[in-house]
Parts: structure tokens; sequence; C-alpha cells
């Protein structure tokens, strides 16, 4: 599990170094802090983001604002953000509604209130709202990410790292190369959420990385993944078998 | 010879005689009794145009409407008149037979059957059937004579006389023409000589003569008096062919000439007449000239009557318009003096708002600066213990002038429709927690303990600032009204499957009844500031009141002096999709 990296633009450093210290006190990393327009553009690029914080004005202007319609404008490349703004103007919050995914916080705000932004803008992106205050669920899938509820922050985790998940229950045991965890998702919704092609269910409660596979005993009902996993191959389940490209 | 001459001059006697008896008739009291059965059934338009055509003597529109009358199926005293008028128009055309057909059909109950008989008779006389037609003449003779109408007594006379005499009865022909009726009526007509014409002409047939001569010279005698030129010629011409018989030509000639006379003069009267009528056309024309001057005027006149009448409705137009406007006028300022006086209202409330809001201030900031001396006074002595407390001292302060200050803010965005409004899902419990973060100081500075029981699996559909502009109010006045070491707690209660029932609970000094109403008091009137220090403005309980309602949730409040208030808040669950 990594840590998520935070995308600040703001132009009052004392505000920035206040957001500063609660993110990394609640294990998010800041990987950059922009002042202006330019900036927060070069930074996005440049960087691995994957929350954005933006301060609707910068220097007077709305330009934080502009900065969420640019990216929202490139399809694939826009990232949950928050807009930070003192504000309550109508104009500007009917302009700031317009780049959908939209959440706000009004200043002044508490450590509380930044991380259930963030959380809340989390859901709302990825369309799985009432995630992370649920008891039921703590997890929000992304294309690239699995992002986990821990505690008063979130976690994310590299989908292509999964090698696979063993469903018991509410619960779902995830087993990377590096470690195991518990997440809790119904099977349902993680086989729903996860790419069909990718993630093929193996057994009644097993879904398996296919790229992870590096050997299939078909005698033994057996997958075998990288790092010597081996897993049970259901009868009822060996269809996917046919969509792939087996060699030999 | 002469004879020959006689009876072609008696013939030319008789026709109009028996053409006289007839016309006489419809002038009279029968054609009054029909004028006033026509008044009387007003309501039969056909009967009252047959009678009207009948007088008229129109006999083809009598024949019409008389035929419409009895196809629409009248009375019986309706129908028989109108048989009555066709069989008379028939007769009028000389279709006999169908004009007896039309007199059968009449029943002898009809008041003027009498007329019937007489017109039967008529007819059997047109067609030479003497006898019958005396027969029929004598039917109605006893009416007519009641009658006592003096030409009708003498037309029927007449007729009857000449039936007789074309049967050669002279005697009885004698009999008739001889009647008083005709021959010394009170007033002498046409008729009257006619009559002894007749009666001259009998006798001349019988050869006695002297009785003849007797009634022609009677009749001449008579035609002088009057001045139809054609009878005086007659009379003059009849004793002209007497006194010829008697070969008394000298006087023969005297009446030739005066016959030849009254020829001329009727030849005279003709061109007199042509005159007359030339004249008359002419007059005519003059008139119509007149006329059409006349009308000139008229049209002038109109032309000018019109304009008055435009001008009138004009006048009119313009007056109603004016009080219309008038009335729109006096209604728009009645609007406009009840929009003042809301507005004196509110601009009142508003004052009264912002005196007490800047008093707060004012005594916020004074404290602060108190405190702010104090502080740097402590400073130098170095009393480190009450130098943190005075530090905590001026943050409750600020905080609580910020609090203020916010609500202000947020009252003023409210009121000016500025304040941006978005509902979502929001989690209820996190909600509460962030607000409980910003209040941990004064929680613990007043020891109170604060829990937070709310279910994490609530979701409501709220605005989130709202809702945390009404939290904060509600928490800040569950501590504000908490003794040191009380408790506050948040909670929720499942009512209703599309509401959540939010109660925040404290043990504070609670307040009454009266004070409960006047929290809940609608209208925007705040409440009036009381002695105790600890009551605020009302502000922040508007506010809050106006968000709820906003956000379609509801308040209530339960209290009781000294033992705690319970808020109680509704808000509209999130619809869990499936």
């Amino acid at each position: 599990m990594d840590n998520i990296n935070v995308l600040i633009i703001e132009d009052t450093p004392e505000q920035s170094d206040a957001l500063i210290k609660v993110l990394t006190e609640n294990n998010y990393t800041v990987t950059g802090v922009a002042t202006n327009f330019a900036d927060a553009l070069k930074l996005f690029y440049e960087s691995t983001v994957e929350i954005i914080i933006i301060d609707v004005f910068l220097d007077g202007k709305p330009d934080g604002i502009t900065f969420a319609e640019t990216i929202n404008i490139i399809p694939n490349s826009s990232k949950p953000f928050v807009f930070l703004t003192s504000s309550q103007d109508r104009q500007i919050f009917e302009r700031a509604k317009l780049t959908k995914p939209f959440s706000f916080l009004m200043k002044p705000f508490n450590e509380l209130e930044i991380l259930y932004a963030i959380e809340m803008a989390v859901e709302k992106f990825y369309a799985q709202t009432n995630v992370f205050m649920s008891e039921e669920q703590d997890t929000v899938i992304s294309n690239d990410y699995l992002f986990i509820k821990k505690k008063n922050s979130l976690k994310k985790v590299a989908l292509n790292e999964i090698l696979y998940i063993e469903v018991e229950e509410r619960y779902c045991n995830i087993i990377t190369e590096k470690e195991k965890f518990v997440i809790q998702i119904s099977l349902t919704k993680i086989s729903n959420l996860l790419d069909k092609n990718k993630f093929v269910k193996t057994h009644r409660n097993t879904i398996v990385n296919t790229d992870k596979i590096e050997e299939i005993i078909l005698a033994d009902n057996l997958i075998i993944l990288k790092g010597d996993h081996k897993i049970n191959l259901s009868d009822t389940y060996k269809d996917f078998l046919k969509k792939m490209n087996i060699l030999s | 010879m002469i004879q020959k001459i006689h009876n072609f001059l008696l013939l030319f006697v008789f026709l109009p005689s028996i053409a006289l008896s007839q016309q006489e008739k419809g002038s009279d009291y029968f054609s009054i009794a029909i004028q006033k059965k026509a008044q009387s059934y007003k309501s039969e338009i056909n009967f009252k145009k047959a009678q009207y055509f009948f007088l008229k003597e129109e006999w083809d529109s009598t024949l019409v409407y008389s035929m419409k009358q009895l196809n629409s199926n009248s009375d019986l005293e309706i129908k028989e008149y109108c048989h009555y008028f066709r069989g008379f128009s028939l007769k009028k055309k000389s279709l006999y037979t169908e004009a007896l057909i039309e007199f059968d059909l009449i029943n002898k109950s009809f008041q003027y059957y009498y007329l019937v008989d007489y017109n039967i008779g008529h007819l059997f006389h047109f067609e030479k059937k003497f006898k019958k037609a005396i027969l029929y003449f004598l039917k109605a003779e006893t009416e007519i004579l009641n009658h006592k109408d003096e030409s009708e007594i003498a037309g029927l006379y007449t007729n009857i006389g000449i039936c007789y005499l074309h049967l050669n009865q002279f005697s009885k022909a004698e009999f008739y023409f001889k009647k008083d009726a005709l021959l010394n009526p009170k007033q002498i007509t046409k008729s009257v000589i006619r009559s002894n014409i007749n009666i001259a002409g009998l006798y001349y047939e019988q050869y006695k003569d002297k009785q003849a001569i007797y009634y022609f010279k009677k009749a001449y005698t008579l035609s002088k008096n009057i001045k139809d030129f054609d009878l005086k010629q007659t009379a003059a011409f009849n004793m002209a062919v007497v006194e010829e018989n008697r070969s008394n030509y000298k006087k023969a000639l005297a009446y030739r000439k005066e016959a030849e006379d009254w020829k001329d003069s009727l030849n005279n009267q003709n061109k007199i007449w042509a005159v007359a009528d030339y004249e008359k056309k002419f007059a005519v024309a003059q008139k119509q000239k007149q006329i059409k001057v006349l009308e000139v005027e008229n049209k002038l006149k109109n032309t000018q009557r019109n304009g008055f009448f435009f001008a009138a409705i004009g006048l009119l137009l313009i007056l109603t318009g004016g009080v219309y406007l008038y009335g729109q006028k006096v209604k728009n300022t009645k609007i406009i003096v009840l929009q003042k006086n809301k507005l004196d209202e509110l601009n009142a409330t508003k004052d009264q708002l912002f005196s007490i809001v800047s008093h707060d201030l004012r005594s916020s900031v004074n404290a602060l600066k108190t405190s702010n001396a104090k502080l740097s006074a402590t400073l130098e002595t170095k009393n480190y213990d009450e130098l943190n407390q005075l530090i905590i001292q001026n943050s409750t302060i600020a905080n609580g002038a910020y609090s203020l200050l916010d609500n202000l803010l947020h009252w003023a965005m409210l009121q000016t429709k500025q304040l941006y409004f978005h509902k979502e899902s929001v989690h209820l419990y996190s909600v509460i927690q962030q607000i409980e973060y910003n209040y941990k100081p004064l929680i613990l500075d007043k020891a109170i303990t604060f829990e937070n029981s709310v279910s994490k699996n609530i979701f409501i559909f709220v605005d989130l600032d709202s809702l945390k502009i009404i939290l904060r109010n509600l928490l800040d006045n569950a501590i504000k009204f908490s003794d040191e070491n009380g408790t506050v707690n948040f909670y929720t209660q499942e009512t209703d499957p599309d509401f959540c029932e939010l109660i925040i609970h404290d043990n504070g000094i609670g307040m009454n009844e009266n004070t409960i109403k006047e929290l809940l008091q609608e209208g925007e009137i705040l409440a009036k500031k009381n002695n105790s220090e600890i009551i605020g403005t009302g502000l922040g309980m508007q506010l809050c009141k106006q968000m709820i309602k906003k956000n379609s949730g509801t308040i209530a409040i339960e209290s009781e002096l000294n033992k705690g208030t319970k808020m109680i808040l509704t808000f509209p669950k999130t619809r869990t999709n499936g």
C-alpha cells in the first residue's frame, strides 16, 4: 500500500503550509505546491498525482477554476480535485459547478474537513459514492488503483501489482507480490468494477489477475501465479481459458 | 231598328250595374268584420295576409295565402273565411265551377252564409242559369235586408230584376226594379240613375212608353246632379232616342247635341286629365328634385350627427380610460404604501440587528483589547500560568466574535439570495465530528462530555455548508447553555424511512415555553435581547431555522428549565439506489 500523491495549488504560503502539515500527518504525500496557473499545469503533467487541492482564487483571479477546466478537457488526464474557497459567491460556484465532478471546501477548514473533502472528491470522481464513510465498504476502485481507507487517510494499491483476490463474505483478501491485506467490499461489487478481461474468476471466491499467471495445470485444476502462489481452478469457471492465447 | 238600338242600349246599361252591385259589397261592414277577425287571429300570418290582399283585390295573392292558411290547419272559422276568400277570388278570376266548389265547402253555420248564397247566385247568373240564380238571391234576401245596407239591398234587387228580365218575366222584374231602395234612395248615386234607366228600358221593351219616358226623364233629371259624363251622356242619349221615337226631332236633336256635348266634355275631360297628368308628372319631377335636395341635406345632417356621435363616444372612452388609469394609480399607490410599510419594518429590524451586532462586536473587541493589555502586563511579570489562561480567554473571545461574524455573513447572503446552495449526499456522523473538532478546546475548557452517537450508516441529502452552519450554531448554543461538567449528546432516531431525526441533547439551563415559542416564531424579527449576558442576538437561531427550511427539514424544541434542551431536527435521507 502506497501513500497518495497530492498536488496543492494555493497562493497563500500559510494556507499551503497548514495543508502540507495536515496531509503529511495523515500519510498523504504532497508532490508539490503551485502558486499560479502555469506552475500548476507544469507540476500536474510532470509528476504522478492522484488528488489535487485547488484554491479557486489565485492572486485574485479565479484561475483555480480555469485549471480545473483545463485538465477536464483532456480525457483520462483528469484527476479528483477539491476546490478551496473563502467566498460563497454564487457566480463563482455556478462556474465551478460546471467542472464536474465538483467538490469544494469552505475556508477556514479543520483537519477533519479537508480529509473528508478529499475522500468525497475521490468517491464522486469515480462515481462510487457513500463508500468511505459507510461501514460496509472501504475501497473505491479506479482503472489503475484501489483506493483504500485506512483510519483517517486513503491508501492506494496499483491494480497491476495484485496477484489475486480471495473473497470472504464482505471482506476481500488482496494478495500482491509484496504484501497481503484485507479490504471491505462485496464480491459482486469488486467483480463489476474490475476489468473483466484482466481479472477473472477462477473459483467461487477467487479472482485472479491473468497477467500474473505463470502456469495452468489443467489436470490438477491448478493455476500457478508469480511468486509461486497456487490457486484452485474450478470447472465452472474454466471458460476464460478460451479467450486466452495460450502457447504450447 | 229603333228597338234594336234600345236593346243595345239596355245591355250597355245592364253590365255596369251588375259589376257595380258587386263592387260595393267589399267595402262596408263585411270588410270591417274580416279586418277585426284578422286582428283577433294575429298569430295566423297567412290569414292576415290573405285578408289584406282580399281587401286590396289582389286575387292571386289572396288565393295563395288562403291556401297556405288552409294547409296550416287552423280552426273552423278561419277555414270558412279562407274558403270564402278563395271562392270570391275564383269568381273574380271567372273560374266559376271552382268558385262554386269552394263556396260549397262553407258550412251553413258560417256567420255570413247569406253572402255565400248571394255569390252563388252571381255564379249562376254568370252561367245564365237565371232561375237558380234567383233562388239563391232570394235565399240571401232576408239577411241582406236585416243589415239595412241600402247599396247592398239595391244590388240584390237589381240582380234579381235583371234575372227576371232575362227570363222575360217582366212583371216580376218590374216589381224588383220598382223597389224603393232602387228608385228613391236617400242619396242620389250613379246606381240610382242606372236603376232608373233599367226600369225605363224595361218598360220600353214592353212598349209601355209612358212609364218608360217617365223613368228616362227621371234618370235624365237625376243625371244632372252628378258628375259622371258617361252617365249623363247615356241619359241624354236615351232621351234623344225617346224623343226621336216620338218624332219630336227638335227635342231629339237637342238631346243628341247634349249627349254629344257630354261625349266631348268626356273627351275634353280626357284631355284635361292628360294635361293634369302631365302637370302631375312635372310636379312629381319637381318634387323628386326637392326630395333629392332634401336627401342631400339629410345626408349632410347624418354625417354631422355621426360626427357628433363619434366625438361623444371618443370623449366617453377618454373619460373611462382616465378613470381607469386613475384607479390603477390609486391601486399602485396603495401597493407602494404597503411595500413601504413592509420595507420600513424590515429596515427597522435590520437597524436593530446592526445595533445588537455592533454592540456585541464592540464588547468582544473591547474585551480582547483589555485582555491584550493585561496580557502584555502579565508578560512583564512573567507569570506564565496566568499568561496561558489569558491566551485561552482571548481565543474564546475571538472564536465568539468570529462565529458571530460568520453568522452575520451567511444571514446577509441568505437575505440577498446570493448563498450558493447545492444538495448532495452527506455523511452526518463525519460532519458532526468535523464541527465538534473546532469546539474541542471549548468543550475541554468547560469539561463537557461530548458524545456523537449518530449511526455511521446515515447519509442525508442536504447542502453541506448550510448543514455545518446549523450544527455549529446548535452545538455552540448547547455548550453555551450548559454548565460545567455537563453533557452534549448527538443522536439519531429512525421514525420515518425517508427522513432522519437528529437530536442534539444538552443538560444545561433549558428554557421556558415562551422562549421556545419566541425562538420558533415565524418571521424575520429577531428575538429581543434579554438582560441576561449569555443570550445572544438570536441571529444564529434565525439562520438555523431558515437553513433547515431550505434543506426541506424541520426543527422542534423540547426543553425544561434547569434540566436541559432537546433540539429535534429532521432532514431528508439520501435515497439509496437499490
